[in-house]
């Protein structure tokens, strides 16, 4: 028995697969009694009496309006789970590469990688390291572990662009895509290839999951934000056959990669627009809810709001795509709420605003009435939804993971104006390993909004201590303490560990 | 230096004397020895304790026969300023005298200390003399007598201390002839300057008797004697010296006490008291000192059994015949007191006996855990003579019940093992945070509420009577009543002897919640439960009511842990716990079968999982079933007779201050009642604003998110919820069951959530005491609130108001009173001698001379109101409106023919 420190090579502490028939049918049932609750509210809220200043409640309404949407898409995607059972590949073990794309990655990072793609099982494996950062030592890795070394003399289209170069350089009727920190199990194509028995299946997607999710609040938050995604929607996508894949952790058959030319290379977020052009030539795809690869999560805040940046440009880029194209209805509306939850950081904003403008100038979003009508109606319909994200994120998702999200609404903000005024945006790998020290500058926006919202209840309190007051000081004080909870890993120098790293015994 | 071997007049050194260190004291080795050995050492041991106490006995004998010859010899006035000057002295001798425990432990410390003391005594006489004139005049003392006083000030800490190394070096002879010379020099110089000059020659021969002694006390340098244990640090001496003052402090703060609060014939009584146990203890108090030099097992027994024996003999000499020996020496109108005179020398005496386990624990290098017993003891006593001090009685109770647990306490941290029981240090903090919450309890106090009246009226009644008045007239189950009934008969229907159950109860269920906490979760939640549920302005609140709330949240608390156990596999203990307190919550209150319906609908879900077989949850089903059977008959009786009596379940709200009366409970009045639950009952404005502050509610709700869900949390959180959501529910058609006392059960279970929030949500350590400490310290400002704010619509002060009346009237007076149903209240606090009647009777008219008070309450009901306003009309009309008051919730007027 060997020990091993790296984390990739431990056991997942997370499970990908749904609940059981029983539980499912609870679940709906839950889904379902949020619907009458949501009409409650909205029934009260949508009437003339209720507005306040009008610009403020249009705001409100506008903000309730997309976060209903949202919730509704949730339990609409969440609510279609098809039950997962592997299936064997029906035919001889196909011939099947492995591309590992690598940039400026540590070859300590990538290795591991490569040696354990190496080993997978159920199909003839040839692994390719793609190298677009030209590295020698990479090529040495490479050699040593037996696996196909690819660089290209042109770096155009950053990682697709990596990959439909290495394409034209293979052959195989599958495709494997690995991020380099993502350690694949020996059974990842066993459990995926079976899904290829349906001629029009395009791609499996398995779940991105952050073996390192432990190492630090920034991936332990980042992972609750994965965990939901990857378990309840992704599971939901998959019965609504829109599941789209996630750039790592999928399987491609050749022949549909070369049906719509490869990978986009004018997005950052190619995988999505991939998929866009995938489903609309018809093809399917699936999801597979077996954690079958290990990788990285950002380990610290400025690797986490690149990564958001990347993905919220790329998919509210795509939105366009979306509204053009030729999808089913069904599938264009979950693209649509895919693409449109990096909306969602509008809200965020829009509810900040409403204490500051309160303690300002008085003026408010509503008007007529009491504290006792408005939670009468909102209360059963906020209390539902979060008992909804608890129970179908089967405790991943921490408060840890909503703040951080809140914290990162700038990010929203800042990819829907630059989105607006056409800025492209540019592939940054995320980095694999974390920096040590505290990092204000990547949450500046935030920092700046605690000291807005503190500087205004302070404010607020010195001038008045009415109901209506303390009030909109205790909602300041709400947004605060979110905002807080999501900024304080950049404020702290690299935190220790949540669990101490311990040597794992692996069997030799 | 140089010698020359012939000469030895010239070639001897002269060194200069010096003071030797005491050898060390040998470890206490305890070689094995025979019994018979044993027994003969404790003998010799306890002959010399008897030998030198008998010389303290002989010494205070003395003393008083100075005091009863000067009594004769002086005037009166001139007698009472002799034993002012006494009193003095003895102010100043005995705080002074804990330091003869340190040079007892530590000899060499009185060479060492010596300067110092001598110093700082003629510091405080000098302090003392030059105050002479002002200090006179206040205490109403000649000069003169002041000026001797600092004369003896010097002596104080000299004598302690002198002494205190004659015991340590084992000295037993010089230290009672220290003790004797004193008497000797008042009993003759003394009595011969008091004829002669008066007090002031008293004084004057008191102090020279001081400064004898010391003389006797003071030995040659280099004296020493072999002694047994090992030397003391000198953090230990300080600690000792601490540990003997605060002894001091206990002794004494009683009667200084007692003269402060008391009226002069009551302080008066307690003084006599104070006399005779003064004796008790004063017989007793060379005992732990010669104990000190000693640390073994032996010399322990040998103290015990001497303290014991002086004390038992001091109770039974003043047990013969205790009145008549009041009598005899105090003369006949204090001869009341003898009622209370076994139990103040018996409390005394057990202060003879903790002495000697505080210098036992002194000598075994414990003072330091002697110093954590003694400290809130000291506190305990204070606090109880601050509740109790309403009379003589009431002081001396407060001493019995302080002696008694430093007697207790001093034992558990003394006594050798086998003998001690190991006590956990997490269960001697349990104890040190209940007897905390004990103090807050105690010192909340507050009058008693016209619902704790109605019981004690019916408490007072025949038991086949109360319970066929709870049947034909009330709508509460029998168990608090029966409770009542019992305590009234045992402590009386004093405020605090009716609230002792509910004080009990509300203590108890500290150590309970900690275990409870411990037993579901872990110890940090434990200790967290219990730090919060002593702090909790509910149980506080409810602590302080002689209703049922308290003996609820205990029954509700051990109810849901049992079922926890169940769950986890518990046996027949676990069950029979469950059943037991399932049934008695029912029988405390209705609203508790809420809570047990909700365990029922668990243990379903627990059942259909497997996890608790059918057939024995059905067999103690069965059996809760027949227990709490009578109870549902005694309810259905009491509901046919209410319906046919047109009452119905319909109350007025008699809580006061509820959220708004006759409406139907919405959102606000859930968050006034989550308030309440966790902070207490406050002001309508303090209210309001809380509840303005619901978003933090949205946060608490968000920090919910991925924290896992236990299935024990979801039991206690379904346990807390459901009754008052059902209660919600209902108080759409019955308003006024929707308030928290009906679901007061869900209080301890919020409390043990939240410590497990506090330990289970923060990792390190500091931060989770401190995120503790904030949540009490929230409770905390909202139980000062709660009890110290004047606005506090809970707060009903009949007693003041009452008060203020019997203050000012003369029998033949006439209270009015209204609403109807503060009958009982009014009939509590009044005396027989006024008339009392409703004021829907009617308006009496006072006669000529006489004066009517009117006194009315819930004022904030329209129809009393209006009654109380129509009412002062109509006797302003013919009657002179003398004064007006106002207490939280009464207005009282009085008006003169």
């Amino acid at each position: 028995m060997t020990t091993i420190t790296d984390t990739r090579l431990r056991r997942p502490a997370w499970s990908a697969a749904g609940p059981d028939s029983v539980r499912r049918r609870w679940i709906r049932l839950l889904l379902v009694a949020m619907v009458p609750l949501a009409l409650f509210y909205f029934a009260w809220l949508l009437q003339p009496d209720r507005i306040g200043n009008p610009v403020l409640y249009v705001l409100l309404l506008a903000a309730e309006l997309f976060n209903a949407c949202q919730a509704l898409g949730f339990w609409w995607t969440c609510s279609r789970e098809r039950p997962w059972r592997r299936s064997a590949w029906l035919d001889l073990p196909p011939a099947v590469d492995v591309f590992i794309p690598v940039y400026d990655e540590p070859v300590a990072v990538v290795e591991p990688t490569v040696r354990a793609a190496a080993e997978m099982t159920g199909a003839e494996v040839t692994v390719h390291v793609l190298d677009d950062g030209d590295s020698d030592d990479m090529q040495l890795m490479a050699a040593r572990c037996g696996a196909g070394y690819i660089r290209r003399a042109e770096h155009e289209g950053a990682k697709a662009g990596n990959i439909n170069h290495a394409l034209a350089q293979t052959d195989a009727p599958f495709v494997v895509v690995l991020d380099c920190d993502h350690v694949p199990e020996r059974e990842f194509l066993e459990a995926t290839l079976g899904c290829f028995n349906d001629d029009r299946v395009a791609f499996a997607q398995t779940p991105q999951y952050y073996a390192n999710w432990d190492r630090g609040e920034v991936p332990a938050a980042a992972w609750g934000q994965q965990a939901l995604f990857f378990g309840p929607i992704a599971r939901g996508k998959d019965g609504h056959d829109a599941m789209f894949c996630c750039g790592t952790n999928v399987v491609f058959r050749r022949a549909a990669l070369l049906d719509v030319g490869g990978f986009p290379i004018e997005s950052v977020t190619e995988d999505f627009e991939l998929s866009i052009a995938l489903h609309e030539r018809g093809w399917r795809s699936r999801y597979v809810p077996e954690v079958l690869a290990h990788g990285l999560g950002p380990e610290d805040m400025a690797s986490y709001v690149g990564q958001q940046q990347r993905w919220s440009r790329g998919c509210l880029s795509a939105l366009p795509t979306v509204l053009r194209s030729s999808l089913p209805l069904r599938l264009k509306v979950q693209y649509m709420l895919s693409a449109s939850f990096f909306l969602s950081g509008w809200t965020v904003l829009v509810y900040m605003t409403f204490p500051v403008v309160r303690l300002v100038t008085g003026a408010q979003p509503l008007a007529s009435t009491t504290a006792d009508q408005f939670l009468g109606h909102f209360a059963p319909y906020f209390g539902l939804s979060l008992l909804a994200v608890t129970v179908l994120g089967g405790g991943a998702y921490t408060f840890k993971a909503f703040a951080l999200q809140a914290a990162s609404f700038w990010i929203h903000v800042q990819s829907t104006v630059l989105t607006v005024l056409g800025r492209r945006g540019s592939f940054v790998v995320t980095p694999k390993e974390g920096v040590e020290g505290r990092q204000p500058r990547a949450v500046a926006p935030a920092l700046a909004a605690i000291a807005v919202l503190l500087t205004v209840a302070g404010y607020g309190l010195l001038r008045d201590r009415d109901p209506a007051t303390l009030n909109n000081v205790a909602f300041a004080s709400l947004h605060i303490a979110v905002l807080l909870a999501g900024v304080v890993p950049a404020l702290r120098r690299r935190p220790l560990p949540l669990v101490a790293p311990r040597p794992y015994p692996v069997p030799t | 230096m140089t010698t020359t071997p012939t000469d030895h007049r010239t070639t001897t050194t002269h060194r200069p004397r010096r003071h030797t260190a005491a050898p060390a004291r040998p470890r206490a080795a305890h070689p094995q020895r025979s019994r018979r050995e044993s027994a003969v050492q404790v003998g010799r041991l306890a002959g010399e304790q008897l030998a030198v106490a008998a010389g303290q006995v002989g010494a205070g004998i003395g003393n008083l026969l100075f005091a009863l010859i000067a009594a004769r010899l002086l005037a009166p006035g001139a007698f009472a300023e002799l034993a002012a000057f006494l009193a003095l002295y003895l102010l100043i001798h005995v705080p002074a005298g804990s330091l003869s425990a340190g040079s007892a432990l530590s000899p060499e410390l009185a060479a060492r200390a010596r300067r110092r003391a001598l110093i700082g005594g003629a510091a405080a006489g000098g302090a003392l003399a030059v105050l002479a004139v002002p200090l006179g005049a206040l205490l109403d003392l000649s000069p003169l007598l002041l000026l001797a006083a600092a004369a003896a000030a010097p002596t104080a800490p000299l004598l302690a201390l002198d002494r205190g190394r004659l015991y340590g070096l084992g000295r037993r002879t010089r230290a009672v002839g220290s003790l004797l010379a004193e008497p000797a020099v008042r009993l003759t110089i003394g009595v011969a300057f008091a004829a002669l000059v008066g007090p002031v020659g008293g004084a004057i021969a008191v102090v020279a008797a001081g400064w004898a002694a010391l003389a006797v006390a003071q030995l040659p340098a280099g004296e020493t004697a072999p002694r047994g244990g090992a030397e003391p640090s000198r953090p230990q001496t300080g600690l000792a010296i601490a540990a003997f003052l605060l002894l001091a402090v206990i002794q004494n703060q009683d009667v200084l006490f007692a003269n402060a609060l008391l009226d002069g014939d009551e302080a008066g009584r307690f003084a006599v008291l104070s006399t005779l146990g003064g004796a008790a203890a004063f017989a007793t108090t060379t005992v732990p000192l010669m104990l000190l030099p000693r640390a073994g097992r032996d010399a322990l027994r040998a103290a015990l059994g001497v303290a014991f024996v002086l004390g038992l003999a001091a109770v039974a000499v003043v047990a013969v015949s205790p009145g008549g020996l009041v009598s005899l020496v105090f003369g006949g109108r204090y001869e009341q007191v003898g009622a209370l005179v076994v139990p103040y020398v018996l409390a005394m005496a057990m202060l003879g006996v903790a002495r000697v386990f505080v210098a036992h624990a002194c000598a075994s290098n414990g003072a330091r855990r002697a110093v954590f017993v003694l400290a809130p003891v000291a506190l305990l006593h204070l606090v109880l003579i601050a509740v109790l001090g309403d009379d003589a009685a009431g002081v001396a109770t407060a001493t019995l019940i302080s002696t008694t647990v430093l007697t207790a306490g001093t034992a558990a941290i003394a006594l050798p093992r086998p003998l001690a029981v190991r006590i956990p240090r997490e269960a001697v903090w349990v104890a040190a945070i209940a007897l905390g919450g004990l103090v807050l309890r105690l010192l909340a106090t507050r009058g008693i509420w016209l619902d704790e009246a109605t019981e004690i009226h019916q408490a007072q009644m025949p038991m086949s009577d109360m319970l066929a008045n709870l049947r034909t007239i009330d709508v509460h189950p029998p168990l608090h009543h029966i409770i009542l009934w019992g305590t009234v008969r045992l402590l009386g229907t004093g405020e605090l002897a009716v609230r002792v159950p509910s004080l009990i109860a509300a203590t108890a269920m500290i150590p309970l919640i900690h275990a409870a906490a411990r037993d579901i979760y872990d110890r940090r939640a434990g200790m967290a439960a219990a730090v919060l549920a002593s702090v909790a302005p509910f149980a506080v609140w409810y602590a302080d009511e002689a209703r049922m709330y308290a003996l609820f949240m205990v029954f509700a608390l051990l109810a849901v842990w049992m079922q926890v156990r169940i769950l986890r596999g518990g046996g027949a203990g676990a069950w029979i716990g469950y059943v037991l307190s399932a049934a008695a919550l029912i029988y405390t209150q209705y609203f508790g079968i809420l809570f047990v319906a909700t365990q029922q609908l668990a243990f379903a879900v627990a059942i259909a999982r497997g996890a608790v077989p059918l057939r024995r949850y059905a067999a103690w089903s069965a059996l809760l079933v027949l227990l709490i059977a009578p109870a549902l008959s005694f309810a259905h009786a009491q509901f046919s007779a209410n319906e046919s009596a047109g009452r119905g379940f319909q109350q007025p709200s008699q809580a006061g201050g509820s959220v708004e009366p006759g409406a139907a409970p919405g959102a606000y009045a859930a968050l006034t009642n989550l308030a309440w639950a966790v902070l207490g009952y406050h002001s309508n404005a303090t209210m309001t604003a809380l509840a303005a502050m619901w978003p933090l509610g949205v946060l608490l709700a968000l920090s919910l998110l991925g924290r896992g869900r236990s299935w024990p949390t979801l039991l206690v959180v379904a346990c807390a919820l459901a009754p008052g959501i059902a209660l919600f529910a209902l108080g759409q058609l019955k308003p006024f069951v929707f308030e928290v006392r009906y679901f007061i059960g869900a209080v301890p279970l919020a409390l043990m959530l939240i410590a497990r929030a506090v330990t289970s949500w923060v990792r390190r350590p500091v931060v989770m005491a401190a995120a503790c400490a904030a949540v009490a310290a929230i409770m905390g400002l909202g139980l000062a609130d709660q009890q110290l704010n004047g606005s506090n619509p809970r707060v009903y002060d009949f007693k003041s108001a009452l008060d203020r009346i019997e203050a000012r009237a003369e029998p033949g007076d006439v209270i009015v009173f209204t609403p109807q149903y503060v009958d009982h209240v009014v009939a509590y606090y009044e005396d027989e001698g006024l008339k009392m009647q409703p004021l829907d009777k009617g308006l009496p008219a006072p006669r000529r001379g006489h004066r009517l008070f009117l006194l009315a309450s819930f004022q904030d009901k329209p129809q009393y109101r209006k009654a109380a306003q129509d009412a002062v009309r109509k006797l302003s009309q013919r009657h002179h409106l003398v004064r007006r008051d106002r207490v939280p919730q009464i207005l009282t007027w009085e008006f003169r023919r």
